[in-house]
């Protein structure tokens, strides 16, 4: 047994990887001294710890799908997928904070550890494989990011935000725990294979604790990805936290989130038929809910960070509809999302990070006549506006396109339609900061120092994604297809 | 055995009302932890009736966490304490939608 512990340890290396740097980088920022400004070597054992850690999860691509460590995680190629993007998630955020003045130059080491612990949290999450791992997986990511949110301990928006987070947190997770142990009871066991098995064949009494408690259950997932009924946290947290924060944010809990969630609808859900139907349905019903109301408020926005957040709510939505019809060019499409999510957000970001930290604050206004300044800042924050709202040639129609065509093949055409429309609803808001960029006068001829080459470059290299997907879409869909789930 | 189901849910009930009707910070975190608590009870009493012993020892990772939550609960609350004087939400939250 001990002997085959020691080699499941290599399917594990990614994550110790990431424990080791977060480590280090506690370690070495101990050395400094008081009065040192920068800590330059902690940003680059941060990278470099996180470049390790993603070579190590590409060299695992080549090992079958297995459970490891008494089936308590899984190792697969979809959990992987995430791993990696994830991973990537955290280098640009990290990245994001080592230029950003929002954060306190002595605080920027702890938020390269507190994001490392947070990617920790999400990797065991995508690779979860018992209710015990999932939620350890959860509350590692929440536990850490309750902390990053509140950054900026000395601005009351930013404590605020973090305590808004703490509350909701700690209510869903009481929530989720409840499912998990009425489950448990239910069920007799905490391991996804053995309760796939029973669910096979549970009878009605059984069925009746066990609807509920799934519904539960999925407070805790459906939290951390902010969809309807539990988003209220999310727009308030993205305005307060500092922006490097909350680019962090809608990348990595989101996809570990999404993770767990095909995870958990496709090991439980395709078994028993009555499940199946109330699980879909719910995932319906939220779906078309985020869609809406994350458009419909984001239109009223002034802040530009409250407004991304609003249409990351309603991308997840999206998402789900991808993962509610639950077969393998569903899964593909929603891997190809969060592909092309992961790199159009990070270029919104990026940009949105630079201007607001110049003036201080990031309300519409503040790109006035940004075109007319930084010409190719501005083209490529309107490219990245259009691929979000779904306009082709770019990578986010192809994300959108895919996703449609799953759900209508499977014939929910009423779900299709409220996609479709809340695509047009989105144009009017994402285009309102592009008409502002282009036709409003400047407001000050103040240089934004941000604005510098080696940014606009990163900028630049960021963004080719979002086109070439769009274009040689095909390539990356097939390579996306080989993220199976693995389901013993 | 069912009268520790009752207590459990009760607990829980009064966490989770707790959670929505107090009106001061610290009350809304010591209801939370009732609530992880309850449940830790519901762990206990499961796989003490089906006699597996994997709950359990969800019940030790449930303490560490509910541990962990409260005590940075308890720093923001501080923190914003020391920015407002106060720890009531309705002093404190100065957004709304």
């Amino acid at each position: 047994m001990p002997v085959q512990y020691l080699a499941n340890l290599s399917l594990y290396v990614p994550e110790l990887v990431v424990v080791a740097t977060m480590m280090g980088v506690l370690f070495l920022e101990s050395t400094y001294r008081e009065n040192e400004k920068n800590h330059h070597f902690v940003f680059f054992l941060t990278l470099f710890g996180l470049l390790v850690a993603a070579v190590s999860v590409v060299a695992n691509f080549t090992v079958l799908p297995t459970e490891f460590f008494t089936h308590s995680l899984i190792h697969d190629s979809f959990g992987n997928l995430s791993k990696l993007l994830m991973i990537f998630g955290t280098m640009a955020s990290v990245y994001l904070s080592y230029q950003s003045r929002e954060i306190d130059q002595d605080l920027k080491s702890e938020f390269s550890a507190i994001a490392l612990g947070v990617l920790v949290g999400g990797m065991l999450l995508s690779s979860a494989h018992n209710m015990l791992t999932l939620y350890l997986g959860v509350e590692t990511l929440s536990v850490l990011s309750y902390a990053l949110a509140a950054m900026r301990k000395n601005d009351e928006k930013s404590a605020e935000a973090g305590l808004k987070y703490v509350l909701y947190g700690g209510v869903t997770a009481g929530l989720m725990l409840f499912g998990i142990s009425h489950i448990f009871g239910a069920l007799g066991t905490i391991q996804f294979t053995e309760i796939k098995l029973a669910l096979e064949k549970v009878d009605g009494a059984k069925l009746a604790i066990l609807i509920p408690s799934f519904l539960l259950f999925f407070a805790g997932i459906g939290y951390k990805i902010a969809c309807v009924p539990f988003h209220m946290w999310s727009p308030d947290v993205y305005e307060g936290s500092p922006t490097p924060v909350t680019a962090f944010f809608s990348l990595v809990p989101k996809v570990a989130g999404v993770a767990a969630l095909v995870r958990v609808t496709f090991s439980f859900f395709t078994v028993n038929v009555l499940l199946n139907h109330t699980w879909i349905a719910l995932l319906s019903t939220i779906a078309a809910l985020t869609l809406t109301i994350g458009n419909v408020t984001a239109i009223g926005q002034r802040s530009v960070k409250r407004m991304l957040a609003f249409s990351s709510i309603s991308h997840v939505g999206m998402i789900i509809l991808g993962v509610l019809v639950t077969s393998d060019e569903g899964l593909r499409s929603v891997m190809f999302y969060l592909i092309s999510y992961l790199f159009m957000t990070i270029v919104a970001f990026y940009i949105v990070a630079l201007v607001s930290e110049q003036y201080g604050n990031d309300y519409f206004e503040r790109f006035n006549g940004l075109a007319s300044r930084y010409p190719l800042m501005a083209i490529l924050l309107t490219m990245v506006m259009f691929s979000l709202s779904g306009v082709p040639p770019l990578s986010g129609f192809v994300a959108k396109f895919n996703i449609f065509a799953v759900v209508i093949e499977k014939r929910y055409y009423v779900l299709a339609l409220f996609a479709a429309l809340n695509s047009v609803v989105s144009l009017y808001y994402y285009l309102k900061i592009v008409r502002l960029m282009i036709f409003k006068e400047a407001e000050s001829s103040e240089e934004i120092r941000g604005f510098g080459f080696v940014n606009q470059a990163l900028i630049s290299i960021c963004s080719v994604p979002v086109v070439l997907l769009g274009i040689y879409w095909e390539r990356v869909l097939m390579w996306a297809q080989g993220a199976k789930l693995f389901v013993p | 055995m069912m009268i520790y189901y009752y207590l459990a849910c009760f607990i829980f009930a009064l966490g989770l009302v707790g959670t929505l009707i107090k009106k001061d910070l610290i009350s809304i975190l010591l209801c939370i932890e009732l609530m992880l608590t309850s449940v830790n009870l519901f762990f206990a009493l499961f796989s003490k009736s089906l006699g597996s012993a994997d709950a359990q020892l969800q019940v030790f990772f449930t303490i560490i966490i509910a541990a962990a939550e409260g005590a940075i609960g308890i720093s923001m609350i501080m923190a914003l304490f020391r920015k407002i004087k106060s720890a009531y939400p309705d002093d404190i939250l100065i957004y709304s939608e």
